[in-house]
């Protein structure tokens, strides 16, 4: 199709990315209203977009992580069936992270072209986390694994759907593989739904405007939301910076720190971000696909810049990314890969903290990052089951110039929510018992950081509970003469007489009635607490947030 | 005697007031300047501008009103001192909330969330819990609950907000609660879960009674200040009424404690409400899409076989507020918004608002910017001299000249395409926001009408239909005064529900009977103390829906269901669902079996309403003439010369020809060349496209 030569005027060009924008949140309602496991109705661990016949992003997602991964996947699917292999109907599904590029296999990818007048116009897709699909351990994601074959099923970009009929086979092949295929095949019919809304409206777009019309106007909004982060990027001052940070480990039975190492080099409105220094890539799963990596960069350079900018696939030539083949931020298969959002986490505390002193108004210390995530598989009891609990926790935001960071909250790159505890004692043997912030969490700082929280649970049947989580040793770091805020911690029996911590990682085996409590990280504090407002800190003690009058925050 | 009835509804410039005279089925508006730090002046000022006018005040005998006192108070931070009293170690819901940070972007590191309404200080801990079926599992320490009203209340709390878990399952705690609060706080309102959103999922419910809890004082307080005004005035009707969000109305002497969160799309819902009601049910037009558009908004409802859609998730101002209302979605667009060229150049048109000061640049206020209201006058939508019917003029020097600097000019493109470009955009917003939200309710656009009210409305409607592909535009009497009109279409309105978890498949008809005729009970004994009677009341019955595993419900009516309900009248409930989950998702499952999670009892006690009678005698007098033409621009390339029309001069069976633009004191309508207009019998001006 030659629509270079096209020029479509700019007032339809902005009609239609509002229309394609507002198509987007349409398909996530659908979703999520619809969708059947907690991890997808109440956390909201999904993304549904747009792309063009490339593959390149109209807009990007809330859930930031997906958003360069789609990309990739278009690029994979053209390669292997040919850009005229494609009919009207057909829809993609694949989970591998090598072959389909999500983030790890439980993050399962339906991807439906969109066809008019007989050509390609682009993809409908959405990304979604699937309960179970088989492995070593309920949820599929185990912090020991050592290759992905232990993390489920993969499935390498294939055919659900051919021109509109779908292949059963695959979904009796999903279905044999997952401890709880119900739930799955139920999640992937609403994200299939979700992504066939999305090609019936581009289409109606396309008889209303034109294919070519349409193509054209894609083009251009696709460019212009690149020219304007090249606008962006332009004002970076030259300079060069470099930071580090540390994963705990890289997994349950190792306690040797993984290295997350950035030298930020800025000339002339183009940015290099060189991990060589970067560790190896771990045994266990902390490491990071390429997509991933892309997409933390771009999302430290936007939090930056300026966070109403819009994400481009078009502004890519202007980041270079220089990661080895081999180290954790470029892992080679078969490297385990599912504990990738605590890893990405990490890594855009080193990003942020590298590229603070280019935009000193919106520098920022460290986030709490992930507060790590549970999966809790319940044995038999009284209560019958019917899948398993899974949350994803968030933490707190670090202080930054200007700003206390927020308190309990996702913090960057996802806007996953907290299961509520109404729902959690409705559907399983379990009771929330506390759920509080953590008072002197938060780094102390001329700008405090967010605190962060614990819940604590008592389980009513036997239960074996998975918990991965991070900064239990290296703390979310307080930056500009801020202190620290507080590790997490996963705790058993808390409070009674046994009560002890695990490690990062752990698998543990709880009888009815026995206890756990998570402990999220804080958020680090910004700038020199001697400095804080004496308003802002009365306030604080007030307010419960903190009880020292002392300098140090209990580590 | 006559016996008139009054409705008032406040708005952020305008107070609006109707009068009908039951016996003639006529109206007449009168706009008076809002008070803002007091809508109760401009409330009062309006009945006795009436009184002065010849109304009798015993002669009075409903008196419908609008506010925007509680609304107002949320968004300025200016309620009650409020406190809470939540389960021992779960004040982290109150803090974490959802986790999530809607409506703001994924990159904003410098998050907040709107500031608390109740300070950590004011929030009490307190032992005693139930389980996931209303089973006590710790008893209430009653002790700590009167320690904890007692120091609140010396701390200046006047209000309490009681959050317990599983409340919605079992209630005696929070009531228990309360009660010890009244002993121990004399005086103090007192706002409970359970009575304010008996809901599964905590932070919702909690979101929204301590919003209740917050403003409970402040309507109590204005509704106290307007029947005091009414009654110096010597007002004597008992039949006082507010509107709730929910369309229907509520007795000014409601039960704050429990109801306060209902009125706060109070102004939003009258208009929606006056569409259903006059359009809807009375003149036949089942289906419509209202678009009301003021200065800085644009709300959107839709009407379903003449009763508008409604949902029970909002959020109003960064808050969650679950309270049953009509479903109106709000897009930030509307005459007062501003048009700017972004980095990349390319032009975007909202959510900024010039607002009512400085205003749109032809206002003449010091507005530079280039705004909406400034594009139609440029493209010739709009009457330098006769805006309000010819009270202000509009600078359509200063509007070409705000849209030559700041859009034209940088784009290297001539004025009225710059201003038809912003108009376009602006209408796209519109058209967008209608269309998202349609599929959002698997609403069928295909057969539906566009109502626009709000002085704008008219002005943009028949663009955004040609847009939609919607091929008719209704446009009432007078889209100014609209939704005070709407005040007078109103029944008294009370909702009831109760959650309580079951599968269809295992569920007793007669246990469904009984929770529905235990709702019931409770809505006639609310009726009789509030001295309306029950006997006239219908009561409508729904279900909230799901398949077993899905986290979200739909709400499926038992409408012509047998009553008391027996099992086929179940297998029947069951297929409605089946065929409401395909039509709004898209997909059904009917191998997974169904689960209820709530009953809802609608009360409606009917009230006298406004009504209209159709225009059957031939027009009289000479045929209305065009009061000359102007040029007119649409779109690139499409620049007519439309004749204008007076609309007081427009009667029953009156026809015309677009290109055209009819004038009337609070509004404007823009018929576009290739459609056709009539006044119909009712007094609406009817556009239809052309085949």
């Amino acid at each position: 199709m030659t629509s270079a030569a096209l020029k479509v005027d700019p007032v339809t060009v902005q009609i239609l990315r509002n229309r394609i924008g507002g198509l987007m949140e349409e398909m996530a309602h659908h979703f999520f209203r619809s969708g059947y496991s907690t991890i997808v109705r109440e956390s909201r661990d999904f993304s549904c977009v747009i792309v063009d016949r490339q593959g390149r992003l109209i807009a990007s997602p809330p859930m930031f992580y997906h958003a360069t991964a789609y990309y990739h996947l278009a690029q994979k699917i053209i390669e292997l069936y040919g850009q005229s292999g494609f009919r009207d109907g057909d829809v993609f599904v694949g989970n591998h992270p090598y072959e389909a590029f999500t983030p790890h296999a439980p993050d399962m990818a339906v991807m439906a072209p969109i066809m008019a007048d007989g050509e390609l116009i682009g993809f409908s897709a959405a990304i979604a986390h699937k309960a179970d699909i088989g492995g070593t351990v309920p949820g599929s994601s185990w912090g020991q694994a050592t290759e992905i074959f232990q993390e489920g099923l993969m499935l390498p970009p294939m055919r659900l759907y051919q021109a509109g009929v779908l292949l059963e086979d695959i979904e009796r092949l999903i279905a044999a593989n997952s401890r709880q295929p119900r739930l799955v095949l139920g999640d992937l019919r609403s994200q299939t739904g979700a992504v066939r809304v999305g090609r019936e409206r581009m289409q109606a777009l396309a008889k209303a405007h034109g294919a070519r019309v349409l193509c054209a106007a894609l083009d251009e909004m696709i460019e212009a939301a690149g020219r304007e982060m090249a606008a962006a990027f332009a004002k970076l001052p030259d300079g060069d910076s470099e930071a580090e940070a540390f994963l705990d480990n890289d997994g349950e039975q190792s306690q040797a720190p993984v290295r997350m190492h950035v030298r930020v080099r800025v000339r002339q409105g183009r940015v290099r971000f060189d991990f060589s220094d970067s560790s190896p890539q771990g045994r266990n799963p902390v490491n990071l696909r390429p997509p991933l990596v892309e997409a933390c960069c771009f999302h430290a350079l936007i939090c930056l810049l300026d966070p109403a900018l819009r994400y481009s696939d078009a502004a890519k030539p202007l980041v270079e990314i220089v990661a080895k083949p081999g180290t954790v931020l470029n892992a080679l298969p078969p490297a385990p890969c599912s504990s990738y959002m605590k890893s990405c986490q990490r890594l855009i505390d080193v990003l942020i903290e590298a590229l603070n002193p280019f935009c000193p108004s919106r520098a920022a210390a460290h986030a709490g990052g992930s507060g790590g995530s549970i999966v809790v598989a319940y044995g038999d009891g009284p209560r019958r089951v019917h899948h398993n609990q899974h949350e994803i926790f968030g933490s707190a935001y670090g202080g930054g110039a200007g700003h206390d960071g927020a308190s309990g909250t996702t913090v960057h790159l996802s806007n996953i929510y907290v299961t509520p505890i109404e729902i959690i004692e409705t559907e399983f043997p379990a009771r929330v018992t506390r759920f509080e912030l953590i008072p002197d969490s938060g780094g102390a700082g001329q700008w405090r950081g967010g605190l962060s929280f614990a819940r604590e649970y008592e389980v009513q049947q036997p239960a074996t509970v998975l918990y991965r989580g991070d900064k239990t040793k290296y703390p979310p770091r307080g930056l500009a003469g801020g202190r620290d805020g507080r590790t997490s911690r996963f705790l058993l029996d808390p409070g009674g007489p046994d009560e002890r911590q695990t490690p990062a990682n752990c698998r543990v085996e709880l009888k009815p009635g026995e206890r756990f409590r998570i402990e999220a990280p804080g958020g680090g504090g910004f700038g020199d607490r001697a400095l804080r407002d004496p308003k802002a800190a009365a306030r604080d003690v007030e307010d419960g947030y903190v009880r020292e009058t002392t300098e140090a925050p209990p580590q | 005697m006559k016996r008139y009835r009054i409705g008032i509804d406040v708005g952020g410039t305008h107070t609006d007031v109707v009068l009908t005279d039951a016996s003639a089925a006529s109206y007449r508006i009168e706009k008076l300047p809002s008070t803002p730090h007091n809508p109760a002046i401009a409330v009062l000022a309006g009945v006795e501008r009436l009184l002065a006018s010849g109304v009798e005040p015993h002669e009075i005998d409903f008196f419908g009103h609008g506010t925007t006192a509680t609304t107002n108070a949320l968004l300025e931070m200016n309620g009650a001192k409020t406190g809470v009293l939540i389960n021992a170690g779960m004040r982290g819901v109150l803090e974490v909330q959802s986790q999530g940070r809607d409506g703001w972007s994924t990159f904003d590191h410098f998050f907040q969330r709107p500031e608390p309404l109740v300070r950590p200080a004011f929030v009490r801990e307190i032992h005693g819990r139930v389980d996931y079926r209303g089973h006590e599992i710790e008893p209430l320490d009653e002790a700590a609950v009167r320690e904890a009203a007692r120091a609140l209340h010396a701390q200046g709390v006047v209000s309490f907000a009681v959050l317990f878990l599983f409340s919605f399952m079992n209630d005696a705690h929070e009531k228990r609660a309360a009660a010890l609060i009244r002993e121990e706080a004399p005086g103090a309102f007192v706002s409970c879960s359970s009575a304010v959103l008996p809901r599964i999922r905590e932070w919702p419910r909690y979101s929204t009674t301590i919003v209740n809890a917050y403003l409970a004082p402040v309507l109590a307080r204005y509704c106290a200040d307007v029947a005091e005004g009414l009654d110096g005035l010597n007002v004597t009707t008992r039949q006082r009424f507010l509107m709730q969000s929910n369309g229907g109305v509520m007795p000014l002497a409601a039960d704050a404690e429990a109801h306060t969160v209902r009125t706060l799309l109070s102004g939003p819902a009258a208009g929606v409400r006056g569409a259903s009601y006059l359009l809807g049910q009375l003149q036949g037009w089942r289906n419509l899409v209202t678009m009301d558009i003021g200065g800085t908004s644009c709300d959107i409802a839709f009407i379903e076989g003449g009763e508008p859609l409604e949902h029970a998730d909002g959020v109003i101002d960064g808050r969650i507020v679950g309270a049953p209302a009509l479903d109106i979605a709000t897009v930030a667009a509307g005459g007062g918004s501003i048009a700017q060229l972004d980095a990349a150049g390319m032009p975007q048109v909202g959510p900024r608002s010039a607002g009512a000061s400085p205003g749109p640049a032809c206002y003449g206020r010091g507005g530079a910017q280039a705004t909406v209201t400034d594009a139609d006058l440029v493209c010739g939508a709009l009457n330098p001299d006769f805006f309000l019917g010819g009270k202000a003029k509009l600078d359509l020097a200063a509007a070409s000249d705000a849209i030559r600097r700041t859009i034209a000019e940088p784009m290297g493109i001539d004025v009225v395409t710059a201003a038809s470009g912003i108009v376009r955009i602006v209408n796209a917003r519109m058209t967008d926001a209608i269309r998202i939200e349609a599929a959002k309710k698997g609403v069928d656009l295909s057969d539906h009408t566009l109502v626009p009210f709000g002085g704008a409305g008219p002005v943009h409607a028949a663009q955004v239909a040609e847009d939609l592909g919607v091929p008719r535009v209704l446009v009432p009497r007078n889209p100014g005064a609209f939704s005070a009109l709407g005040l007078l279409c109103t029944d008294v309105r009370h909702d009831y529900l109760r959650s309580e978890l079951a599968a269809l498949g295992e569920l007793a008809p007669a246990h469904a009977h009984a929770c529905f005729a235990d709702l019931e009970a409770r809505a006639r004994a609310e009726l009789a103390a509030e001295g309306l009677s029950a006997s006239g009341a219908q009561f409508a019955r729904a279900c909230d829906m799901r398949y077993a595993g899905q986290g979200y419900e739909l709400r499926v009516s038992l409408d012509g269901l047998p009553e008391p309900l027996d099992a086929d009248a179940l297998a029947a409930l069951e297929e409605r669902f089946h065929a409401q989950h395909a039509a709004v998702h898209g997909h059904s499952a009917k191998d997974t079996p169904v689960e209820i999670v709530s009953y809802r009892v609608r009360a409606s006690a009917p009230m006298p309403k406004y009504a209209p009678t159709a225009e059957t005698a031939a027009p009289q007098g000479p045929a209305p003439r065009p009061h000359g033409s102007r040029r007119l621009t649409l779109g690139p390339g499409r620049t007519v010369e439309a004749a204008l029309w007076r609309r007081e001069e427009l009667s029953a069976g009156w026809t015309g020809e677009g290109p055209a633009i009819v004038e009337q004191v609070d509004s404007t309508t823009i018929v576009p060349d290739g459609w056709s207009v009539r006044c119909d019998a009712w007094g609406n001006l009817v556009l239809e496209r052309r085949a």
